[in-house]
């Protein structure tokens, strides 16, 4: 058997979805084991943001991902440090209601807040919506699969990123 | 590893303490000093601490690495957290180089080529020139690792007599000699070296990669982290001889500095203090760094080499080893 096989039917937490919309790259680095987010200082800021805001909310853990908080009727809340929404969050907290829905649970809708610029995102769930989280679970395990990493993106888009070092320190 | 950790280094004997979520720092003097545990990312002790178990468990969950050095500079041992950041896919693929002849034998001959090479750099000198010449010739005739550490022995011996003659006799290695060293000259290049290495175990620490597969130093050799000891080698000239030849230029080590016996030498309680602020200050020096378009620091060249040996495993990226640019 060829260890770096990996199974499709493994499930995928929120941030393998995120990592898939900022860049496939990170992703497949990722999931071979190489993590620097410790050493970001832009990490360590989104988790300070975490503990800080909304911090009556309790986290909902479903083994591969941890939901922010999620209120009656089933909407999925999700807390940004960013300044800038971006689709990659709308990815997922979609993928959110699909792994919530998958255990029978029926979903109304996800938020995403932007404590910092004090305002949210309304997600809606419906079969668009799932198609598209059905979509980026599909396109995540064939990144994953993929033998070899995906190519960089442009370096300015890198900026920020914890994976720079590695990426660029050539 | 925190975000913004430094490195601490402890020259006098001293107790370290947990004090609710930070840790203390007992002296003999009686003036205790507090560190917030998030700005520690290791500690270097080069003298007597005394630790307690609450204090490694606070080390242990903020993934603090404490190195500790004995009498004569040797790298006595360290303790880690549990936790590490290895990963089975990087270690495995680790493992399928290391155990590939042909390509442990390449990566351990562009090692050496390139310490050799760094080693000239750094004593600024063509009296070097004809050994290195001899060493190019000989290393694609090398077939094991053995034979490539004897050529590196040959060109370092030449290589020493060399930097012998930039050294004010009292500090001259006349040979270099180890366990203990026997004179101030290699009690100070003992003490280097064994701070490049807690260096690149602290640096490889925070990768994936495994410290004791190596590439070029035999597995048996001391049964230390043999990878640990290879990626140190380019870095030494960098810290090691570079900075014994200016501490003499500047006369900024006296004789005084060392403790030395009849046959054996180490550094005084003083000499330790200005080897702890001398060192300090160059890895926090900065160079631009071309491709990544920023100041880094030597401290943070180390990282970007275990990062390479990462590109190697995961990605198959060719490795050259660190040279100097500027």
């Amino acid at each position: 058997m060829n260890p770096d096989a990996y199974d499709s039917a493994e499930p995928l937490g929120g941030v393998h979805i995120k990592y898939l919309r900022h860049c496939p790259r990170q992703l497949w680095l990722y999931m071979r084991g190489y993590r620097p987010e410790a050493d970001s200082d832009l990490v360590a800021f989104g988790q300070i943001v975490d503990e800080t805001t909304f911090a009556r909310r309790r986290h909902v853990d479903l083994g591969e991902a941890r939901i922010d908080w999620v209120t009656a009727g089933a909407v999925i809340h999700e807390t940004k440090s960013s300044r800038a929404p971006s689709p990659a969050h709308d990815a997922q907290v979609r993928h959110y209601c699909l792994l919530l829905e998958r255990r029978g649970i029926n979903v109304r809708g996800g938020i995403v807040h932007y404590p910092l610029i004090r305002r949210t995102t309304e997600i809606t769930w419906d079969d668009e919506a799932r198609d598209q989280a059905e979509g980026a679970e599909a396109a995540a395990h064939a990144v994953i699969a993929a033998p070899r990493a995906p190519e960089r993106l442009t370096r300015s888009r890198c900026r920020g990123c914890a994976y720079l070092d590695y990426c660029w320190g050539a | 590893m925190p975000a913004a950790g430094r490195t601490y280094w402890l020259t006098e004997p001293c107790r370290i303490r947990r004090e609710d979520n930070s840790v203390r720092i007992e002296r003999h003097d009686g003036t205790p000093v507090h560190l917030p545990i998030t700005d520690i990312r290791d500690l270097v002790a080069f003298d007597h601490i005394d630790i307690n178990t609450s204090a490694l468990s606070l080390l242990n969950r903020h993934g603090v690495t404490l190195h500790v050095l004995d009498h004569y500079g040797n790298h006595a041992g360290h303790f880690a957290p549990a936790e590490s950041m290895a990963s089975a896919s990087v270690i495995r693929r680790q493992v399928e180089i290391s155990s590939n002849p042909a390509q442990r034998l390449d990566i351990g001959r562009s090692l050496l080529l390139t310490t050799a090479e760094n080693l000239r750099w750094s004593l600024d000198t063509d009296l070097l020139d004809p050994a290195l010449d001899a060493l190019r010739a000989a290393l694609p005739d090398c077939d094991t690792s053995d034979a490539l550490m004897g050529q590196e022995g040959n060109f370092r011996r030449t290589a020493w007599a060399v930097l012998d003659t930039q050294l004010p006799p009292w500090l001259r290695l006349n040979g270099r000699t180890r366990r203990p060293p026997t004179n101030a000259g290699n009690a100070f290049i003992s003490y280097l070296n064994s701070l490049v290495y807690a260096r690149v175990l602290t640096a490889l620490r925070s990768t994936p990669l495994h410290p004791a597969i190596g590439f070029l130093h035999s597995d048996t050799d001391r049964r230390r982290n043999t990878f640990a000891l290879d990626l140190a080698e380019p870095f030494k000239p960098l810290f090691a001889e570079r900075l014994l030849k200016r501490a003499a230029a500047q006369k900024h080590l006296k004789e005084t500095d060392f403790e030395t016996d009849v046959g054996r030498a180490a550094l005084s309680k003083n000499g330790r203090k200005k080897i702890a602020a001398l060192v300090k200050d160059e890895l926090a020096t900065t160079v631009y760094h071309r491709s990544l378009k920023r100041q880094v620091s030597y401290e943070k060249l180390i990282h970007l080499e275990a990062l390479k040996i990462v590109r190697l495993c995961l990605e198959g990226t060719p490795y050259k080893p660190f040279r100097p640019w500027w």
